[in-house]
């Protein structure tokens, strides 16, 4: 009995410091003053930001592709003085581990190269964890909707792809709806948008785009879209006939590129994963190509963001790193960009041409997710795919 | 920092007194230290999640996940699903790890030293090593791409054995029974050889020596083999996510992790405490079935040698089981994973085989330039950062798994204490690595009085390393320290020997294979772990799980299974070093 006494006293001071200490994992951040307050050295020029970034000495970008492996490279030869560290982190762990820096406050990146967007704008910047830089030498070159709320670089992309080599006159495919007929039963194949946030953003973007899915209704059928019990527009509609005609859900892109692309197959299935994959073709043996041409579109593109870390340890290096990723001024960004320069994915400034071997992004017709408004909807499109 | 005040009591002065008078006690320092130590390691996280969940904004989590239209999908059936598969892998790996380690120990089957190293095998290889080896067998044309080869062989695979829980429950079987494997070898070996002779002195035959005597004494190390499998089995993501989610079989692990990864975190800590309460209601179950009190020491002191077990004419078929299932489960998914390292092509046999992902220079056509592993230098770098921090915490968390033990069976302390204690080191399984990960940042990511801010230092990693793996730790101490006969213990008391003088040179010699046992599944847990290091690893020291996710999260998929078979290596190297160690540490229990 004294034992027990004893113990629950002792229990109780520890666990009294650690509730204090241990806030839990929801963003604590003061109310939105991150985005409004610039940066000091957001007007600095181009030398100004060279000679406190060689004083800095290194800085340290979390990016969600391993390419930064090269641009780290191509940094180091521009800027002897200066080191780039660069870590390859998926853009969830990104979040979930700049929000725990955030408020541990130790931030230890300085720049976050980061997809996602949707979490990324309305987290993280509206947070005041990410801020935006827009490199004065580039503001000119990249649209309004691409240096709001965060700098972007390039665009990537999911789109409906088909194998080729099956299909060797284009895409078998002509209009989404057809994949909620018994031709497709069970040979459409994609992430599991449950478990992957990019292939939740194609999702919502569907049903934020449910005017053209309707249109594309009465396109293929030539009947008005009915709408089922619960099910409040067509977006919503064409995702749960896709999903009540066998739609096949995998945990892993790899997954959708080897049963779409994989060479030999007599009745290969279709399905979503990014067109830059076709890069890979001849390595993995596929004949992995873009739906062109499927109405009202074969899928969806959206940003690689650049963003600063607050409070970083290195902000002038960190902007210039946001604009060495930017690409020198020539067409095809120079060895700074050079490898984001595939076909597939697309620069965002306007003076630089497109990378051969894939079609224009006005060809490819691919919708454009907008962060914010598919954040709003995104949530709700999750809790719909639940109920499927 | 705002600290509460402290309890108040009526009688301050009396509990002050008593509180010393206990402290006099090393049995409550033990209990009362342990338990802060698991306070700050385990409650102070999981309720960091609870809080989580709590703040504003994030409540409807609560409703969402138990009263909505989703609840069906994403709750109900998952939760479902989820036992199923605990309960299946917890069965098989029972009977197959108990199976094997009777083969092992207790009989004398040519080659049965292999075999036990064999058996250790298949839980230091990634559980999606197996799932792939499943798939390359049994794979059918419902995803589309490449199939199996039965399918190849004209052979058709319905839905059922190609995707969905039987595939999962076999997989994840064959990955965990390793464990039921260890602990119930480790305990076998000490059993007293006495007391088999003595039953077979009185022609009891084979089959019910092993029944009535070996069985009941190895039930503590088989329930608590049981229970990690059970949790390993309910908390997996790969395995029901490659070979589920085509039939959209999905577990509480595969949501989670998915609410997680898209964004909705709270709803994700939603599950994952359903998951620790549906867990920690089983596992209470269990000992209240198996009669937790009911433990047989068999380490007393004094011991016979033991004689192997002959099986006569069955000695050909057991052996013919033995061999097909590590053949099964270890030979063929260690095979897949070397070769899938060796494809020119992503996990496409016929493709070629080269060494280029293994050594070969920088060439941009392959893998966009990556270098072979072993040509880069981040590799060496990560080996030794890895084998350090697993040697570190399995040190850490044997010495505390030890002592926890301890308090739990030895130090007479009330129910409650020895339950929650009992509980609380169980628990960090269930949480998902990423969240503990991410519970630690913010518990000492910040410096808390004179302790400076942790984040981004070694050990914050070995910290948390001991917390993941505090359930191997204390399960395993259990198990060894229940066959420890309390006449050993109670003659050092006669001789004078204080508490922490009992455990240092009594019990932990005494439990020495139990342990050792312990510290490499800590140390197999460490190397191979992914979910817990990926936030807390920093970024100035890469561990070698961490390169395995990037390269296949780059779809660098041969890069990824050679640095897979870096860290099976390491592993199985554990494994034997280990056995050097404990055939060292206990001289009287070698029986050759």
């Amino acid at each position: 009995m004294r034992f027990s006494r004893m113990l629950s006293a002792s229990v109780a001071l520890p666990l009294a410091v650690s509730l204090a200490a241990c806030g839990g994992g929801a963003p604590q951040t003061p109310a939105a003053d991150g985005g409004a307050d610039p940066h000091e050295l957001d007007d600095a020029t181009h030398e100004e930001l060279v000679e406190l970034a060689t004083e800095e000495g290194e800085v340290t970008v979390y990016s969600f592709t391993s390419r930064i492996a090269s641009v780290e490279e191509a940094f180091e030869a521009e800027y002897p003085g200066i080191d780039l560290i660069g870590h390859d982190i998926s853009s969830s762990e990104q979040i979930t581990r700049l929000r725990s820096e955030s408020q541990a406050g130790t931030p230890s990146a300085d720049v976050a190269y980061i997809s996602d967007a949707p979490v990324v704008i309305t987290e993280l910047v509206a947070g005041g964890i990410l801020q935006n830089y827009v490199p004065p030498r580039v503001a000119e070159t990249v649209p309004e909707e691409y240096r709001q709320p965060l700098l972007a670089n390039r665009l990537s992309t999911k789109v409906l792809m088909y194998n080729e080599e099956a299909h060797p006159d284009g895409s078998p495919v002509g209009n989404l709806w057809q994949l909620t007929e018994e031709e497709w039963n069970g040979r459409v194949v994609m992430v599991d948008p449950a478990v992957r946030g990019d292939y939740l953003d194609l999702v919502a973007e569907i049903v934020r785009q449910s005017e053209a899915m309707a249109q594309a209704h009465l396109d293929h059928f030539g009947t008005e879209v009915v709408l089922d019990d619960g099910v409040e527009n067509a977006g919503q509609q064409f995702v749960k006939d896709l999903y009540g005609n066998g739609l096949v859900l995998v945990d892993d892109t790899d997954n959708v590129n080897a049963a779409v692309g994989a060479a030999g197959q007599d009745d290969p299935p279709v399905g979503f994963t990014s067109y830059s994959d076709r890069r890979d073709n001849e390595e993995e043996g596929w004949a992995l190509q873009a739906s062109l041409g499927t109405a009202p579109s074969p899928g969806i593109t959206f940003p690689a963001y650049i963003g600063m870390v607050r409070d970083s340890d290195s902000p002038a290096a960190a902007r210039l790193v946001a604009d060495f990723l930017m690409g020198d001024d020539s067409e095809t960004g120079g060895p700074a960009f050079d490898p984001f320069y595939v076909p597939g994915d697309y620069p965002v400034r306007t003076d630089m041409a497109a990378p051969g071997g894939a079609v224009s992004l006005d060809e490819l017709g691919a919708w454009d997710i907008s962060p914010e408004e598919t954040a709003q909807i995104r949530d709700d499109v999750a809790d719909f795919l639940l109920t499927l | 920092m705002k600290r509460a005040p402290a309890p108040r009591r009526t009688t301050v002065g009396s509990t002050v007194a008593r509180a010393r008078t206990a402290l006099g006690q090393p049995t409550a320092v033990l209990g009362a230290g342990t338990l802060l130590v698991l306070a700050v390691l385990v409650v102070a996280p999981l309720l960091g999640l609870v809080n989580t969940t709590l703040t504003a904004g994030n409540r409807e989590a609560w409703t969402d996940v138990f009263a909505s239209p989703m609840s069906e999908n994403l709750l109900w059936r998952p939760m479902g699903n989820s036992v199923l598969m605990g309960v299946a892998t917890a069965a098989g790996s029972t009977v197959i790890g108990g199976f094997l380690a009777w083969v092992v120990v207790m009989t004398r089957l040519p080659g049965r030293g292999i075999l036990g190293l064999l058996a250790t095998i298949p839980f230091a290889l990634p559980s999606f090593a197996l799932a792939l080896a499943w798939e390359s067998v049994f794979r059918n044309d419902l995803i589309g791409g490449s199939t199996g080869i039965l399918m190849n062989l004209g052979i058709p695979v319905p839905d059922w054995l190609a995707w969905g829980p039987v595939p999962i429950a076999a997989t994840l079987t064959a990955h965990y029974f390793s464990l039921s494997f260890m602990l119930v070898a480790a305990a076998l070996a000490s059993v007293n050889g006495d007391l088999m002779e003595a039953a077979e002195l009185t022609g009891a035959p084979t089959m019910r020596v092993a029944r009535d005597i070996a069985l009941p004494v190895v039930a503590p190390a088989m329930v608590s083999g049981a229970l990690l499998a059970f949790a390993e089995g309910v908390s997996n993501f790969v395995t029901p996510a490659l070979l589920g989610l085509p039939v959209r079989f999905h577990t509480l692990s595969t949501r989670l992790y998915g609410a997680i990864s898209t964004g909705d975190v709270s709803r994700g800590y939603v599950l994952s405490i359903v998951l620790i309460l549906v867990a920690a209601m089983i596992m209470y179950a269990s000992t209240r079935i198996t009669g937790g009190r009911r433990s047989f020491a068999t380490i007393t002191g004094k011991g016979g040698r033991r004689r192997g077990v002959d099986l006569g004419p069955w000695a050909r078929p057991v052996a013919a089981v033995a061999w097909l299932l590590v053949t099964c489960t270890t030979v063929v998914p260690g095979l897949v994973l070397v070769f899938s390292s060796l494809t020119l092509r992503t996990n496409d046999f016929s493709s070629g085989l080269t060494l280029h992902y293994w050594i070969g220079g920088s060439d941009p056509a392959l893998a966009q330039g990556q270098r072979g592993i072993l040509n880069n230098p981040q590799i060496l770098q990560a080996t030794w950062n890895t084998v350090l921090l697993g040697v570190c915490v399995a040190i850490c968390a044997g010495v505390l798994g030890l002592l926890v033990s301890y308090v739990i069976t030895r130090s007479g302390g009330p129910r409650w204490l020895t339950g929650t204690m009992g509980v609380l080191s169980f628990v960090p399984f269930l949480i998902p690595g990423i969240a503990l990960g991410a519970a630690f940042i913010a518990q000492f990511g910040a410096p808390i009085g004179p302790i400076p801010s942790l984040y981004g230092t070694f050990a914050i990693l070995v910290l948390a390393g001991i917390a993941a793996t505090i359930p191997f730790a204390v399960r395993s101490g259990t198990s060894a320290l229940g066959q420890v006969s309390k006449d050993v213990e109670e003659s050092a008391v006669m001789a004078g020997a204080g508490l922490f003088r009992r455990i240092g040179s009594v019990i932990a010699p005494l439990t020495a294979r139990g342990l050792f046992t312990g510290g490499v599944l800590v140390f197999v847990q460490m190397v191979r772990d992914l979910s817990l290091v990926v936030l807390l690893a920093t970024p100035a020291m890469p561990v070698l799980a961490v390169l395995t996710y990037q390269y296949s999260s780059e779809n660098f998929t041969q890069s990824a299974n050679a640095v897979t078979v870096v860290i099976a290596v390491i592993s199985v190297a554990a494994t034997i070093i280990a056995r050097r160690f404990e055939g060292a540490a206990q001289p009287w229990n070698s029986n050759s």
